[in-house]
């Protein structure tokens, strides 16, 4: 073991000092830096930084330091740079060289960069890369203005925000970096025939190829709400019994996805349906991201079957649909709600109340009256926390519209937030004649509606996510 | 008046409640722990307790719709909800029992799996009221401690804790001083309003039932209170002589039903809950005139005052008699709606 590790450390202060030697022996040219600036940047490092920066890809703990006695802020000149090895391949490069991509077991290390590369790429693509890039800028002028402080909670929260971005761009920049030593330290022991190491960075090649195949998936989840929690409202549509019955499926569907997924589930509100099923449920979901991911599932959902309720055992088809409203944390300037502009009521009250009656029941609905939007809370257990938990709920329908409002007016295209409209169908449920459910915007399908019931959604999510995200970003 | 009112409902009260007889023994009762606050000493099979699950929800939906069409008890949705609640209070970890498999698993539950029984049958059967079956009642933010004998607080009555605080908010001088809630009950108004005061508000708790002043003070030493409320044991104004003239404010949620409507009222609660707590004498105007009056000697200039009523009748029956009988003695009267659009307080302040 001992041995093992020595040799390595060897390696390593070989692998250090061919690296020297090269950078001596070549005259200081832009590609060989293990960094270019990009040209969208005309920030320039001094002389003397850039050629300490060269041993970065290789020995980030140089790169800690280095950084550490210089720059303590992370540039958007750093992060727009790009990485490449010590003879200049870049992930653009490897892109563009083609090279078949093989099945994860092939040890072809030209199959896994290549592999590597498509993910930096979508990930990138997905993290919206340029404006990222210039998110940074703006934030870190924010950030240099000497009265900053003044205002301590807008300097909170540009501090925060500036500290998400570059974590983001940290974490993508490091798998570059890891791509090229790693790549470097194939070469490298080919060049010296060292079959034990080459197979060592082959084997990290692989590591992080699979681990890029998830955070494909983590970057689906970049929109400015994703990480926020949120209320999942299944409504019944036309059709009486079978819709209600229909929308309580689709409530249960989602209670167990969220559950599976290790979110918190509450009911906030159940209106049932006079025989069976609810007219109207409204679920908060509490964990990461989970409005990232349920925000793919508003719009309205299409059953198809004999329903149970029909004696006449017709086939019906029937439709639930489904709003998802993002909550909001405090960083986000929520919309001012005038207690004036209120009206709260008990809900399914009667009689004369007070010492009358005594019930358990105290369900409030508030009505916002110049919007007209409601919200109302029955699960509680005394009428304050449903007013609280309704007023929740009304608070997160107001910045909802707010949002979709401000995105109207910059034109901006949000695709999740401006398509909170119910009526699009975008799936349909089929359990007779045949059984299949099909996504009508993805056009992804699975024969197993048992399962789909039981709450394995995420097939769905995740390919309606990468479709409309990755389509979306063509025209950046 | 007022101590006629009193022995009348002693005398009435052992036909209507399962209360023991006050006003006997010195000993102050002890009040019961709520099912939530005892400790998970009782294990139960997980299967078992699924069946009592199964027995009980079996019962609820029995019910139907017979209860509200009766007297306008619950019906079977509102009682499956509670039996989740009761659920929640008696299990020390709810989340087990809807797990499918273990069938071997123990669950830890704070009565025995018999006691569960008979208190869903209570429910059920006897129309036993829920916050009794668990021992306790949400109301606002707090949870009080309620049992037989003390009446449960309604969510009517949260509005008054609002209206206090716009006053204190209006007037912040309200805010350091005495207030006073006469017929406290379990203690609801006085805490909450002793919260809404903070530090420099001080609350006299009044009530005539010594086991009514044993749960207020349980419930007063639960959120830690003691310094800023004080229970008194008296009838309305008698036990606060010393302080005349001196209150920043009065609430008061006062009996205010007819007597001639006590025998069709909710089963829950005519058959369980005190009568004392219920009947405000022939019209149910009784100790709302009482308190009117002792609220005009108490309160100091500028003082204010919130009762609830038995609705849009009493409360202009409250507001035309202060206004006619009492005039000059208050100013800036109102009447306020409760959140079903029934009128039920009315407040005002000392002229
Ligand atoms: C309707 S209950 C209100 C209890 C509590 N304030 C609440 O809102 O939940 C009326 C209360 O007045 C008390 N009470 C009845 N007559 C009284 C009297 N003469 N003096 C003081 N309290 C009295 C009863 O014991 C009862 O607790």
């Amino acid at each position: 073991m001992w041995s093992l590790i020595q040799k390595r450390v060897c390696r390593k202060i070989q692998l250090h000092s061919s690296i020297i030697r090269s950078c001596l022996l070549n005259s200081v040219s832009e590609h060989q830096f293990y960094y270019s600036s990009s040209p969208a940047c005309n920030h320039t490092a001094p002389r003397s930084a850039i050629g300490a920066k060269k041993f970065n890809g290789l020995f980030s703990s140089f790169d800690a330091k280095w950084r550490g006695s210089s720059f303590m802020r992370f540039l958007s000149s750093q992060a727009a740079a790009e990485a490449s090895t010590s003879d200049g391949l870049t992930v653009g490069g490897i892109i563009a060289n083609n090279w078949v991509i093989y099945d994860e077991n092939e040890s072809d290390w030209k199959s896994h960069a290549a592999a590597i590369a498509q993910s930096i790429h979508l990930i990138k693509k997905r993290l919206r890369w340029k404006k990222l890039i210039s998110k940074l800028e703006v934030l870190s002028k924010e950030l240099d203005k000497p009265d900053l402080w003044d205002g301590p909670s807008h300097a909170g929260k540009i501090s925060r925000e500036h500290g998400s971005v570059v974590g983001k761009m940290k974490e993508v920049n490091a798998f570059e970096q890891e791509l090229f030593e790693h790549i470097d330290m194939i070469k490298l022991a080919r060049e010296e025939n060292d079959a034990e190491l080459e197979s060592e960075s082959l084997n990290a090649l692989l590591v992080l190829r699979r681990h890029l195949k998830e955070k494909e998936l983590e970057a689906l989840l970049a929109g400015e709400h994703d990480l926020c929690p949120c209320f999942i409202e299944v409504q019944a549509g036309a059709g009486g019994t079978e819709s209600m019955d229909w929308a309580s499926m689709v409530m249960q569907m989602y209670k167990r996805w969220a559950e599976n997924r290790h979110f918190r589930v509450s009911a906030v509100e159940e209106i049932p349906g006079e025989l069976a099923g609810i007219k109207r449920a409204t679920i908060k979901v509490d964990g990461d991201y989970a409005y990232g991911y349920a925000k793919a599932e508003v719009g309205a959902h299409r059953l198809v079957r004999i329903s149970p309720f029909d004696s006449n055992k017709r086939r019906h088809t029937s439709f639930a649909s489904v709003a998802v409203i993002p909550i909001l944390g405090d960083d986000f300037s929520h919309v001012q709600i005038n207690e004036s502009d209120l009206r709260i009521e008990r809900y399914r009250s009667g009689g004369p109340g007070g010492q009358h009656a005594n019930t358990t029941d105290s369900a409030v609905r508030i009505t916002h009256i110049p919007t007209g939007v409601t919200a109302s809370s029955q699960n509680e257990r005394s009428q304050h926390q449903n007013k609280a938990s309704a007023m929740a709920v009304l608070q997160s329908r107001l910045d909802q519209l707010e949002i979709v409002r401000q995105a109207q007016i910059n034109a901006e295209h949000t695709q999740s937030l401006t398509d909170i409209n119910f009526g699009s169908q975008i799936r349909s449920y089929v359990l007779h004649p045949y059984r299949m459910v099909k996504d009508h915007r993805t056009e992804y399908e699975v024969s197993d509606p048992d399962s789909v019931l039981q709450g394995d959604v995420d097939g769905f999510i995740l390919s309606f996510l990468s479709a409309s995200l990755d389509k979306d970003i063509e025209d950046d | 008046m007022k101590s006629s009112r009193a022995s009348l409902s002693s005398i009435l009260q052992p036909v209507f409640s399962l209360r023991r007889p006050a006003f006997c023994s010195a000993a102050p009762p002890k009040p019961q722990t709520p099912l939530h606050l005892r400790p998970p000493a009782f294990r139960a099979a997980l299967s078992d307790l699924q069946r009592w699950q199964a027995w009980a929800k079996t019962q609820a939906s029995s019910v139907g719709s017979t209860f509200s069409a009766l007297d306008g008890g619950p019906d079977s949705s509102l009682l499956l909800r509670e039996l989740n609640w009761l659920v929640e209070d008696a299990v020390e970890h709810p989340a087990l029992l809807s797990t499918e498999n273990k069938v071997t698993a123990e669950v830890a539950i704070r009565a025995q799996l018999e006691e569960m029984y008979e208190l869903w049958r209570q429910r059920i059967e006897e129309r036993r009221p829920f916050q009794y079956v668990v021992g306790c009642e949400h109301w606002r933010d707090l949870i009080l401690s309620v049992e037989e004998g003390v009446l449960i607080p309604r969510p009517e009555t949260e509005t008054i804790v609002d209206l206090v605080d716009h006053a204190v908010k209006a007037d912040e001088e309200l805010r350091e001083g005495l207030w006073a809630d006469l017929g406290t009950g379990s203690g609801a108004l006085g805490i909450a309003v002793a919260r809404i005061l903070g530090g420099g508000g001080r609350v006299l708790a009044v009530d005539l039932s010594p086991v009514a002043a044993a749960v207020a003070r349980y419930n007063v030493e639960r959120y830690c209170l003691e310094a800023r409320v004080s229970v008194r044991v008296g009838s309305w104004f008698d036990p606060l002589k010393d302080v005349e003239g001196e209150l920043n404010g009065v609430v008061s949620n006062p009996p205010y039903i007819p007597s001639k409507n006590i025998h069709s009222l909710q089963a829950e609660v005519s058959r369980h809950e005190p009568i004392l707590a219920l009947d405000g004498g022939a019209d149910g105007m009784d100790d709302l005139i009482h308190l009117c009056h002792g609220a005009a000697s108490m309160l100091k200039p500028r003082g204010f005052f919130a009762f609830e009523t038995n609705g849009e009748i009493q409360s202009k029956l409250v507001l035309d008699y202060i206004q006619n009988e009492m005039e000059g003695s208050f100013c800036r009267l109102e009447i306020v709606s409760d959140f079903a659009g029934i009128q039920r307080f009315v407040t005002g302040y000392k002229a």
